[in-house]
């Protein structure tokens, strides 16, 4: 029993730390040549020498961009500890999201909001575009005067391209002129970002790009030991610590584990995807059993790894999986655009020809036909919003004929004739 | 605004200390409406005295074992979720539960919240149908606001812009996890009888989210709801979203960290069965009943709902030869229900929905559900032989010509209508030397498989009319000789008067369709969607021989 | 209009019927191209239907009863008025009420219908704790979240009659205490989407317009109702024009919600019940419990109307035999609207009471039967109100003609009494065989009918002999022989071969219609008596009883003596027909009541105003007939602009050329000699140069203006279309079929 709630503390502690990217990246961090130092070494900079700086962090998504930077910004909080200015440290970032802020309007009102909050100023939401943009221009002037370091971090940084780029000018601009200092940090899963950019911008633009990779083996395995091993030296037990911790490397030099961790690194190779999968595994540990085992992890890869469509497929009736051949059958005949008019005439053919049991109004296939519309087994070749009625819209397939054919193979009381018929 | 500006930048410089600034600020901006919203939303989180109580499910807490008894066949699908809920307090990665329509999903994830006593946010895209309303419901229920009619049935905060809505919910899920923490911390210090709620976590649930898709704002709001946990990142927060639809039909071109799936597969012929038999006054006969209808209804569709519907029905006419329902059937009771039953089996699977009518309840079809659906569509004037609703003659033979016009070839209509030389001036101009319609059969074909009935020019449809109205002389002939006798100078036909109106009518009706505009003139094009047992019952009810005038293939 | 209708009659001083209404309908397309008709006639209801801009009634009815001087027509224009408001209101009175009863059976059965389904919404509903105010369905099986939807099937494609039916509907639940909220297709519209319903809904219920309209807004305020033990009715009007798509969702919101809010959809279907399958969605159509009612049929509407106003009550007017079958057709053929019938039905009303000198006389008479007891007051009432027509009018009518008319009249109104009671007699006959009353009404109306089947004339037709010569029946007999196809026949046909228990409640029914008139009476009385003993057959008695009829019948054919009571029945009728079914047409001064013009009544109707249009367009020479523009294939500019325009653009195809028109108009205001064929084989710049010499005759500006002027004309007359931005020099001829 003191066992079991020991187990359940582990489980919430790795829990805690899988929900929390700052600690997962810790140990990715310390390498001098590592993002983090390059990028720590370009915001420090920034900071002593109170000047302006400008870097793209791309990476696909899950190589904890964010997340490096967030442990950056907190290491130099705790470096320079705040002697001079007001509220905050030296260093005080302003966020925001290309999903939430890609028009410049709301972009900037965001911006000022930040530097009230960050000032104990009162917002208004009625200031225009341009007194956004002054107050801030004036704000960056301020800060370079006060030594504040101010860090703009936009998020999905492509986003912001998207529209005039305002924004970006604004910043950048006012990067070169005022006499402050500020980084721009923009974070972006394209590695293209920067092509993205206007002329203007781009000639404004520092091309500092820090390139985010997936995790080698060997560092997958630092995490898995840094994230799943328990801490010895802490409220839990002392020797159920020890008998996880060495279950756990007893594991890791296991050679079926290994393999698990090769696949798994075939299909998602990004720290985020490996964060889940040992959520996942952590997740269905057995409180009883009180630690991981081989069988978590394998059911939690599958359990990962899925194949919608297939489970679609398993979920259709019988007669949905009849229109899917016809339709398969269709467009086996090259028949550029068909509508279900036309899949009820091939099934019609195809009751005639085999006398199959099951032959059923329009009605029943029209609504099988929609329950398959629903699942996205097919969708409508035309845009949305045609008066026409569903029956002659043209459709189209969106499972491959291998998919199809495995389906029905995979599926379990799949009449035979209806294989025949897909092959 | 230049004060405003200037005196930004004197408190930017000098180091007032922060209540005088505040004060200063303040009284300079008497002028700006909107003050500050994190004080006034940390208040209305704070001052709603009805705690996070109300987040939970409400009732008593159920046992697991009663859950997993009410929902059979859900087992694993269940413990899953219990362990990626976790123990107490334990953080969360989002999920994303799916599976086809009434699978159980959206129930057994509620069962489960009643029976962990955890507080959560429910908010379904079907009834919140715009990003807005999405939006304005999470807050409502956050902050404990209820429309009604003292507040004028507004939410607590209006909140269209994505970006606001991701800083008013991280205001309320802040104060409403600091303040589950406090009371957490009271209630272990006084150990009280009032309900308590267990851990500190709060669940968004959104429900649904297959809808999304088709709002017109959905490249925006599925990249804002998938990321939204690493945007708030506040651990206390777990997110569930739940779709009919697999993961992978939400894929964005911006790409996202999918959360992790948990797949509801759809009931299989055991489970369907126990859920079936579950809460029935005489398990054993149904399951009798069961044993018959089950297996071929399984065939055509195994949603839970539809079967239900389909049953109920059904059960009544196995009944309906039993005097006391209390019976256990033995072999050859069975054997006789199921032979009356038998006609009904078949009835049933080919009918999508039946219409109950208030003279007899008997149940009574209202379409054609004879197994031999398209071939005998033509047959199925045989139930009700004449129209069962009334139009003028006019807008009947408008009908017909409109079905024509989109059935047949338009370079065919001087073959059909020459014959009988109606005055077909209109067409005229429109005619083709007959023999090049040969080429046009196959493409002809074609067009009309691939997208149904071919649309048509307003004159050519008012020439159609003209020449069969023409040829229907006789049928009306006393009429015509009635207005012939007021003399209308042009043509003669008593018909052709009010056309316009009749063809606007039969748009309102649904039966002609204003298609879009052919590009080349400016005209609107036309297309009827009668179905061809329809335009034959109006046929008829005129006499007039549309079978001799329709192009077959 | 006024001035319209009364140049003409000017114009040409003997002005009868013909030239009357003639000129009018010349007149007609100039007014609507200079006002775009102005529809003065108020009392004729302006319906959704276009009619053309009638000839005003008034007027021409002036110029008939009093030739060529208008002050006397004036003085009595408001007694006729206030005839015919008298008349007409009496017969709209009667209308609603036929109407109502009508539809009071099915509003009964909806009604029961909804409580019993919100009872089994009750017991589907968890009374454990409040989900209501929650965010989440509540915990229920599927089945239970089905919505209750009653499909009220308006047998008729024009949804025009039905829209009064739904608001009727509305009203009476209303006031059974339900929440009700008509809802029509204009709330589905695609482009509002599914918030444009809620938000009608929550408008009609909360009485105030909420942003973000919701359902919980709608559930907190059910809740907060005193009376929420009712059920929230939505009756949709039109379900074939609304938007497919968005009423599934809001079937699929509601079904979500209708544990909460008991919601009971009402769904109007225009045509049958199958359209829903093919507008709603499939997964929609599964959360609905159908539940079909039907209203009454429009020929059943039209049966009941016919009978109250045309047979039953005489509304001081009546309708001839041509006039009849002219609506008949029409409603056949155009109308297929109860209100297209009825406004028909007004029109005549007017135009009767406007245009016939003696017909407000007919107050008096229909206030005759309350005065029938002091004979003497009747011939004082005529002459008062006769006193006060114009003079030329009083010596044409004096004391002795008014003495002479009072019986007359008298004797009318008799005949007509006898004739409706004929006609339903046949009618109820006629039921089984479903017949319709207006077609029977036609046949019986017909004068020629009438004369075939008795060739003697009027006057001894008028007095009623009991016994009637054998050769009368004879002829009788071999005249419904003869006329096999007439509905009339087809009734006594009908009669013959009709099963006892039928023939029984038939015969009932007689006796209730012919309750006034004793002579009839008692003979079906002894009809009945005939059937009751019909089982047991006594030959002796059964003649006896057959002499005690007509005697002739036993008299003409004493060798069948056991013949079935049909036979005699349906002698019986064919008797009645022959003595008292008498055509109004063929009594004498049936001019007073009955209403003959068929023409104005079809101007007033089917005005088909486009091709009057074109036709005075394109040959108005004829129409104005002045002696500038005499030759009728040549454009001279002393015609009209909009004409030479309009005609001078017949050669062109639909999509006309505006610079070639303006040059063809242009020529043909500077050369009126030229011939249109020289103008097709000019090229522009000869155009040019001609243009550039003889401008001085007529400026080019006031050429322009005159072009544009009637391209807007003619444009308000809806004969041309402005093109699309995609070819800016091209007007579009929208006109066709001529």
């Amino acid at each position: 029993m003191v066992n079991r709630n020991a187990a359940e503390k582990a489980l919430n502690l790795i829990r805690s730390r899988l929900c929390n990217p700052n600690f997962i990246f810790r140990p990715l961090c310390d390498s001098p040549d590592s993002n983090y130092s390059k990028l720590k070494f370009i915001v420090s900079s920034s900071v002593t020498e109170a000047c302006n700086n400008s870097v793209l962090l791309l990476g696909p998504r899950g190589t904890g961009k964010v997340a490096v930077l967030e442990l950056v910004l907190e290491d130099l909080l705790l470096e320079y500890p705040d002697m001079i200015t007001l509220s905050g440290g030296v260093v005080f970032q302003i966020r925001l999201n290309g999903l939430l802020h890609s028009d410049d309007n709301s972009a900037l009102k965001e911006i000022a909001r930040q530097l009230c909050v960050e000032h104990q100023l009162v917002f208004s939401k009625m200031a225009s575009f341009d007194d956004n943009s002054e107050f801030m221009i004036a704000m960056l002037r301020e800060c370079g005067l006060a030594h504040k370091t101010v860090v703009f971090v936009l998020d999905e940084f492509d986003l912001f391209t998207q529209g005039k780029q305002r924004l970006l000018y604004a910043l950048l601009d006012a990067m070169q002129s005022v006499t402050s200092q500020a980084v721009f940090i923009g974070v972006s899963c394209r590695l293209d970002a920067d092509q993205l950019l206007e002329k203007r911008v781009k000639s404004r633009f520092s091309h500092r790009k820090l390139l985010f990779l997936p995790p080698s083996e060997e560092e997958i395995y630092r995490l898995l030991d840094h994230v799943l091993s328990l801490p010895v030296d802490s409220n839990l037990p002392h020797d159920y610590a020890m008998e996880f911790n060495a279950k756990l490397h007893s594991m890791f030099s296991d050679e079926r584990f290994r393999q698990i961790i090769d696949s798994f690194m075939n299909f998602s190779p990004t720290v985020r995807h490996l964060v889940k999968f040992l959520f996942r595994a952590v997740s269905d540990m057995d409180l009883k059993l009180s630690n991981l085992s081989f069988e978590n992890f394998k059911s939690a890869i599958s359990s990962l790894q899925r194949q919608p469509k297939m489970e679609c497929l398993r979920d259709c009736s019988i007669l949905e999986l009849y229109i899917l051949v016809c339709m398969k059958r269709l467009e086996v005949k090259e028949q550029n655009s068909y509508s279900f008019s036309a899949v009820m005439k091939e099934y019609k053919s195809i009751h005639d020809s085999f006398q199959t049991s099951d032959y059923y109004s329009q009605d029943v296939c029209l609504r099988a036909f929609e329950h398959i519309l629903q699942r996205g087994l097919v969708c409508f070749a035309d845009g949305r919003g045609r008066i026409q009625s569903t029956e002659f819209r043209p459709v189209k397939l969106l499972i491959s004929f291998a998919e199809l054919s495995q389906g029905l193979k995979a599926h379990h009381l799949c009449p035979a004739i209806l294989q025949k018929l897909a092959a | 605004m230049l004060g405003w500006f200037l005196q930004k930048r004197k408190m930017g410089k000098d180091e007032v200390p922060l209540i005088t600034r505040r004060t200063t600020r303040s009284s300079s901006a008497t002028a700006i409406s909107t003050k500050n919203n994190v004080v006034e939303s940390t208040t209305s989180t704070n001052i709603c005295s009805p705690s996070p109580i109300d987040l939970l499910y409400g009732g008593e807490p159920i046992d697991l074992d009663v859950l997993l008894s009410n929902f059979p066949g859900r087992h694993p699908q269940i413990r899953e979720l219990l362990q990626i809920l976790g123990p107490l307090n334990a953080p969360m990665l989002p999920v994303f539960v799916y599976g086809g329509p009434s699978t159980g999903k959206t129930g057994i994830l509620l069962q489960l919240f009643r029976h962990l006593n955890r507080p959560f946010v429910y908010s379904s895209c079907r009834t919140c149908y715009s990003p807005r309303i999405l939006f304005e419901s999470v807050l409502n229920q956050l902050s404990y606001h209820q429309k009604n009619s003292t507040n004028g049935y507004s939410s607590v905060k209006r909140c269209e812009k994505p970006s606001d809505f991701v800083n008013f919910l991280r205001e309320a899920l802040v104060g409403i996890v600091k303040s589950l923490k406090e009371n957490r911390r009271k209630s272990k210090s006084s150990k009280k009888l009032e309900r308590s709620i267990d851990g500190n976590m709060v669940y968004l649930i959104f429900d649904k989210l297959e809808l999304v898709k088709d709002w017109d704002k959905s490249s925006t709001i599925l990249p804002l709801l998938f990321n939204l946990d690493s945007m708030l990142n506040i651990p206390e927060v777990g997110l569930i979203f739940i779709s009919s639809t697999p993961p992978d039909t939400f894929y964005s071109s911006m790409g996202y960290i999918e959360p992790i799936p948990l797949y509801f597969p759809t009931y299989n012929e055991d489970d369907l069965r126990q859920i079936l038999v579950r809460n029935q006054a005489n398990p054993k006969l149904y399951s009798s009943f069961l044993d018959v209808v089950l297996r071929p209804f399984c065939r055509i569709t195994r949603r839970l709902d539809e079967l239900s519907a389909v049953f109920s029905p059904l059960f009544i006419e196995y009944c309906k030869p039993l005097n006391d329902l209390a019976i256990v059937p033995n072999e050859d009771l069975k054997r006789k229900l199921f032979s009356n039953l038998q006609p009904h089996i078949s009835l049933f699977l080919n009918e999508t929905f039946r219409v109950l009518s208030q003279s007899s309840l008997g149940a009574e079809r209202t379409k054609d559900g004879e197994p031999r659906g398209s071939k005998s569509k033509v047959g199925t004037c045989e139930d009700s032989d004449e129209l069962d609703f009334h139009m003028s003659t006019s807008a009947k033979y408008l009908l017909i010509s409109a079905f024509l016009a989109s059935r047949n070839p338009a370079t065919l209509d001087a073959s059909f209508f020459d014959s009988r030389g109606g005055s077909a001036d209109g067409r005229k101009r429109r005619r083709k030397p007959s023999e090049m319609a040969k080429g046009q059969k196959e493409a002809e074909e074609q067009e009309l498989l691939s997208k149904g009935p071919g649309s048509f020019p307003l004159e050519r449809l008012l020439a159609i009319f003209q020449c069969i109205t023409s040829v229907a002389e006789d049928s009306l002939g006393e009429e015509v000789q009635e207005e012939d006798s007021l003399e209308v100078e042009g043509q003669n036909n008593p018909l052709m008067s009010d056309v316009l109106l009749q063809l606007s009518t039969l748009c309102n009706a649904n039966f002609i369709v204003k298609g879009g505009t052919c590009p080349l003139e400016g005209s609107t094009r036309y297309r009827s969607v009668v179905s061809e047992d329809l335009a034959l019952k109006v046929a008829k009810s005129v006499k007039f021989p549309l079978a001799k005038y329709v192009y077959r293939r | 209009m006024k001035m319209a209708a009364s140049a003409p009659s000017r114009v040409e001083p003997s002005s009868d019927q013909e030239n009357g209404d003639n000129s009018l309908q010349i007149q007609q397309p100039f007014f609507l191209l200079h006002k775009a008709a102005p529809d003065k006639s108020d009392r004729k209801p302006s319906r959704r239907r276009i009619t053309s801009s009638p000839p005003s009634p008034n007027k021409p009815g002036a110029a008939k009863s009093v030739d060529d001087d208008y002050s006397g027509d004036h003085s009595h224009e408001h007694l006729r008025m206030e005839a015919f408001q008298h008349a007409w209101s009496d017969v709209e009175a009667t209308i609603e009420g036929v109407l109502r009863s009508i539809d009071s059976g099915t509003f009964e059965a909806i009604y029961s219908w909804i409580s019993e389904s919100f009872s089994i919404i009750r017991t589907h509903v968890s009374s454990g704790f409040s989900e209501i105010s929650r965010s989440f369905p509540a915990a229920v099986e599927s089945v239970s979240r089905r919505l209750f939807t009653g499909l009220v099937l308006t047998k008729n494609m024009e949804l025009f009659d039905d829209l009064r039916t739904f608001e009727e509907l509305g009203r009476f639940l209303r006031s059974h205490g339900c929440h009700v909220a008509n809802l029509s297709s204009l709330d589905f519209l695609a482009k509002n989407g599914i918030g444009g319903c809620i938000t009608s809904l929550l408008r009609q219920f909360l009485a105030a317009s909420v942003d973000a309209p919701d359902m919980l807004t709608l559930s907190s305020w059910y809740n907060d109702q005193v009376n929420n033990d009712t059920p929230i009715i939505l009756i949709i009007d039109d379900l074939e024009r609304c938007c497919g798509s968005v009423l599934s969702d809001f079937i699929l919101l509601l079904s979500e919600w209708v544990m909460k809010i008991p919601v009971v959809l009402i769904i109007g279907v225009a045509t049958t019940p199958d359209r829903l399958r093919s507008i709603i969605q499939s997964e929609a159509l599964q959360c609905l419990c159908p539940f079909k009612f039907n209203l009454g049929t429009l020929a059943e509407r039209m049966d009941a109307v016919v009978e109250a106003i045309l047979v039953k009550q005489c509304p001081g007017f009546f309708i001839s035999h041509k006039v009849a079958v002219f609506m008949r057709n029409h409603f056949a053929n155009h109308g297929g609207t109860m209100s297209s019938f009825i406004r028909a039905l007004k029109i005549a009303c007017v135009q009767h009471f406007s245009m016939e000198p003696f017909s407000f006389v007919l107050r008096g008479l229909i206030e005759e039967d309350i005065q029938r007891s002091k004979q003497g007051l009747l011939p004082k009432a005529i002459y008062n109100c006769a006193s006060n027509i114009s003079p030329c009018d009083r010596n044409k009518m004096d004391e002795e003609a008014v003495q002479k008319l009072v019986p007359e009249i008298i004797q009318l109104k008799r005949l007509h009494f006898l004739w409706s009671i004929v006609v339903l007699c046949l009618y109820e006959a006629g039921k089984y065989d479903k017949l319709h009353l207006l077609d029977l009404l036609c046949e019986a109306l017909d004068p020629e009918v009438y004369a075939s089947r008795v060739p003697g004339s009027f006057t001894q037709e008028t007095r009623h002999t009991k016994a009637s010569s054998p050769n009368d029946c004879f002829t009788h007999q071999h005249n419904f022989t003869m006329r096999k196809g007439g509905f009339i026949s087809r009734a006594m046909r009908k009669v013959r071969d009709l099963a006892e228990s039928h023939l029984l409640s038939l015969l009932k029914k007689w006796e209730r219609h012919t309750a006034d008139i004793s002579e009839i009476h008692e003979k079906v009385k002894e009809l009945q008596h005939m059937l009751k003993f019909e089982d047991c057959q006594q030959l002796k008695k059964d003649s006896m009883e057959i002499a005690k009829i007509h005697g002739l019948q036993s008299k003409s054919n004493l060798g069948r003596v056991t013949k079935r009571v049909n036979d005699k029945a349906a002698s019986f009728l064919a008797y009645l027909i022959e003595k008292y079914m008498q055509p109004i047409e063929c009594v004498p001064f049936h001019e007073i009541v009955c209403f003959k013009n068929v023409k104005k009544l079809q101007m007033a109707l089917v005005g088909d105003s486009r091709r009057r249009i074109q036709v005075d367009l394109l040959e108005s020479h004829k129409i104005l007939s002045c002696s500038c523009c005499r030759n009728n294939n040549i454009l001279l500019p002393s015609m009209h602009d909009t004409s030479i325009m309009y005609s001078s653009c017949q050669e062109h195809g639909d999509l006309v050329n505006l610079h070639d028109w303006y040059h063809s108009f242009k020529r043909i205001l500077l050369f009126p000699n030229s011939k249109r064929r020289h103008k097709l084989k000019q090229s522009p710049l000869s155009k040019k140069q001609k243009f550039t010499d003889d401008s001085e005759k007529l400026s080019e500006v006031a050429i322009q203006s005159r072009f544009c002027r009637g391209v807007t004309e003619l444009q308000i007359a809806g004969l041309l279309r402005m093109q699309s931005k995609r070819r800016p020099d091209f007007v579009q001829r929208v006109a066709f079929g001529l």
